[in-house]
């Protein structure tokens, strides 16, 4: 019998900033020493820790198209994520996983995609983004919506206007309140998906970020002519095991560490809690 | 299978003779009765007035190390321990029959080594339960006082003696080590026995029709009687530490400078810590929700997952609560909430 609480150890190979701030996110770019083959589909998650610490579950942010490498990208709130940001490249962590669903992204070859993001939550969609471009004959127009309170809570910056430049991706960042310089939409991202009017035909929307944005970005992708079928957002909870059976992380009879993260909004309406 | 009998005064002749075995068993303290690892049989309280509580932690314990770790961020000691082959003796068939719940959250897509380990080298020998207490349930639920389900061994107290029924091969090992201190049982045991069964199911008082649960439940998630129940609850877990189906559970490290290990402890959905998130916001803020995720995970969510109730109907949430929240009356309102 496998056991499944014991983690695998991964050293950190980089570590970068992607926000500043009295909450500051780090992307940890690792890799395991032993070899261990993840093997991971966009959209799930991984238990990540220190021994001595704790664990927290932490969605994957680097497409399984990334050969070699792990990363996450980790606000610093409590005890496991604040201990994370001390780290150093060179550093160890433990990893267990992969866990939950994923997106069912072969099930979207063919079609458009829109991802619909906020603050820290670009995270679990970064693997989608990474795994289109790297797989981009097999998908149809790929847009990206995107925003954060200021220009310093935007993640992956330097990357998302190294994407605006190309044709075959269409990039609209935005931030809440004006700032000088930034000459990009300049209001909510529920706001922007409405200005950025994705048409619903063919097409897939997946949302992540604060639960107060997903609700309104559904109710305008819903106002935009998108079935329930067409709308995926992924779901975050306190957790423990990972693995469905401590308890913590459920949603009506739906445990987020297995059942989900990802969920279609058609399943999701019907669950109490949402 | 076959039915023995056993003198009351030869039982710790019959435990004896089951040293090779751990055996835990009811053992009171002060108003309580606890299972714990015997070291001596004087200390087994059989006592039918006495509700024991808390038999999973023979399989389950509230506190076992999963891991430990050394300063090299080295994993060491992965694997269960070596557990010796147990019995529990002295449970009650409810208690028995949670385990039946308890075995596919353990199983599944990752099956838990550390509780499937002990589960497995584990003997159930229940005690049939002559006097039924004030807030058993279990006719309501499927179950009986005399049910033999779970059990390997099922006693019944007579007169002067057991009455052992053999239920498994388990059960059958075990009686096969112990026989010399048994005679075979005769009609007349049979027969004074299925009178105690007869007489303890008509002593269970509290009843409740659960028929339709689970739907009456998806109608009234929203609804004035959650804040009417959770109002007076304390939120002091006490109806889920008692319980012989919760099974919730945390980890936690345990660490000093140089090692340290993972330790896996009961939890509580009735603590606000238990869904708080690291930002502050928690889904389950105040104990109306986290009483109403109690009830659902119960009586709708685990239907809706393995088929079955969360509860064998042994009353002792209502037993030991402090304040009274009585979750046969909970039961009652919700089938008769509009």
């Amino acid at each position: 019998m496998k056991n499944p609480y014991v983690p695998e150890i991964a050293k950190i190979i980089d570590v970068r900033d992607e926000a500043l701030g009295v909450r500051p996110i780090k992307t940890f770019k690792v890799s395991f020493q032993n070899g261990h083959d993840f093997n991971h589909r966009p959209g799930q998650c991984a238990i990540i820790g220190l021994l001595g610490t704790g664990e927290s579950m932490i969605s994957i942010a680097s497409s399984p198209t990334k050969n070699g490498y792990l990363e996450f990208s980790v606000m610093k709130l409590g005890k496991v994520t604040s201990a994370l940001h001390a780290c150093e490249t060179g550093d160890t962590i433990s990893i267990r996983g992969p866990y939950g669903n994923g997106f069912p992204i072969d099930d979207w070859k063919g079609k458009n995609i829109v991802t619909i993001g906020g603050g820290i939550g670009q995270a679990p969609l970064r693997p989608i983004l990474q795994y289109i471009l790297d797989n981009r004959e097999d998908y149809g127009k790929l847009d990206i919506i995107y925003g954060a309170r200021t220009t310093n809570d935007l993640c992956f910056k330097e990357e998302l206007f190294e994407l605006e430049k190309r044709d075959d991706v269409n990039v609209h960042l935005s931030i809440d309140m004006k700032e000088e310089g930034w000459t990009r939409f300049v209001g909510f991202v529920p706001t922007n998906l409405l200005e950025v009017k994705p048409p619903p035909d063919n097409t897939i929307a997946i949302t992540c970020g604060p639960v107060v944005m997903i609700k309104f970005v559904i109710k305008n992708l819903l106002a935009l002519g998108f079935s329930d079928q067409q709308i995926f957002t992924t779901m975050e909870n306190r957790m423990k095991c990972g693995i469905g059976k401590c308890g913590r992380c459920n949603v009506g009879h739906l445990y987020v560490c297995k059942d989900g993260p990802v969920f279609s909004y058609a399943t999701l309406k019907d669950l109490p809690e949402f | 299978m076959d039915s023995y009998i056993l003198q009351k005064e030869k039982l710790n002749n019959f435990l004896d003779s089951l040293k090779e075995y751990e055996i835990w068993a009811p053992v009171q303290k002060d108003a309580t009765t606890l299972f714990e690892v015997i070291r001596d049989f004087q200390n087994i309280s059989l006592d039918l007035n006495h509700q024991p509580i808390i038999s999973k932690s023979a399989v389950f314990p509230q506190t076992e190390p999963l891991f430990t770790f050394d300063n090299d961020a080295a994993i060491k000691e992965t694997s269960p321990k070596e557990e010796k082959d147990t019995i529990v003796f002295g449970i009650r068939p409810c208690d028995a029959r949670s385990f039946k719940l308890l075995d596919p959250v353990f199983e599944g897509d990752f099956p838990d080594p550390y509780y499937l380990t002990r589960r497995n080298k584990t003997a159930l020998i229940g005690i049939a339960c002559n006097e039924p207490f004030p807030n058993c349930f279990c006719t309501s639920i499927d179950g009986n006082p005399f049910s033999k389900e779970g059990l390997d061994l099922l006693f019944t107290s007579l007169n002067d003696s057991f009455y052992i029924e053999v239920i498994t091969d388990k059960g059958k090992t075990i009686i096969d080590k112990a026989s010399s201190h048994l005679t075979q049982a005769k009609a007349e045991d049979t027969k004074e026995k299925e009178q105690l069964a007869k007489a303890s199911e008509g002593k269970i008082k509290r009843q409740i029709n659960l028929d339709g649960i689970k739907e009456k439940l998806a109608a009234i998630f929203e609804h004035a009687i959650w804040d009417k129940f959770s109002s007076k609850c304390i939120g002091c877990g006490i109806c889920t530490y008692s319980c012989p189906t919760c099974y919730c559970f945390d980890m936690q490290d345990e660490s000093s400078a140089r090692k340290g290990r993972r330790v896996r402890t009961w939890d509580s959905c009735m603590f606000a810590e238990y869904t708080l998130h690291a930002s502050g916001h928690n889904p389950r803020p105040t104990r109306t929700e986290r009483l109403r995720n109690r009830i659902y995970h119960k009586f709708k969510f685990n239907i809706d997952n393995f088929g079955v109730p969360s509860c064998v109907g042994c009353g002792r949430c209502i037993a030991l609560c402090p304040v009274n929240v009585d979750l046969i009356e909970i039961l009652s309102t919700i089938k008769e909430a509009e």
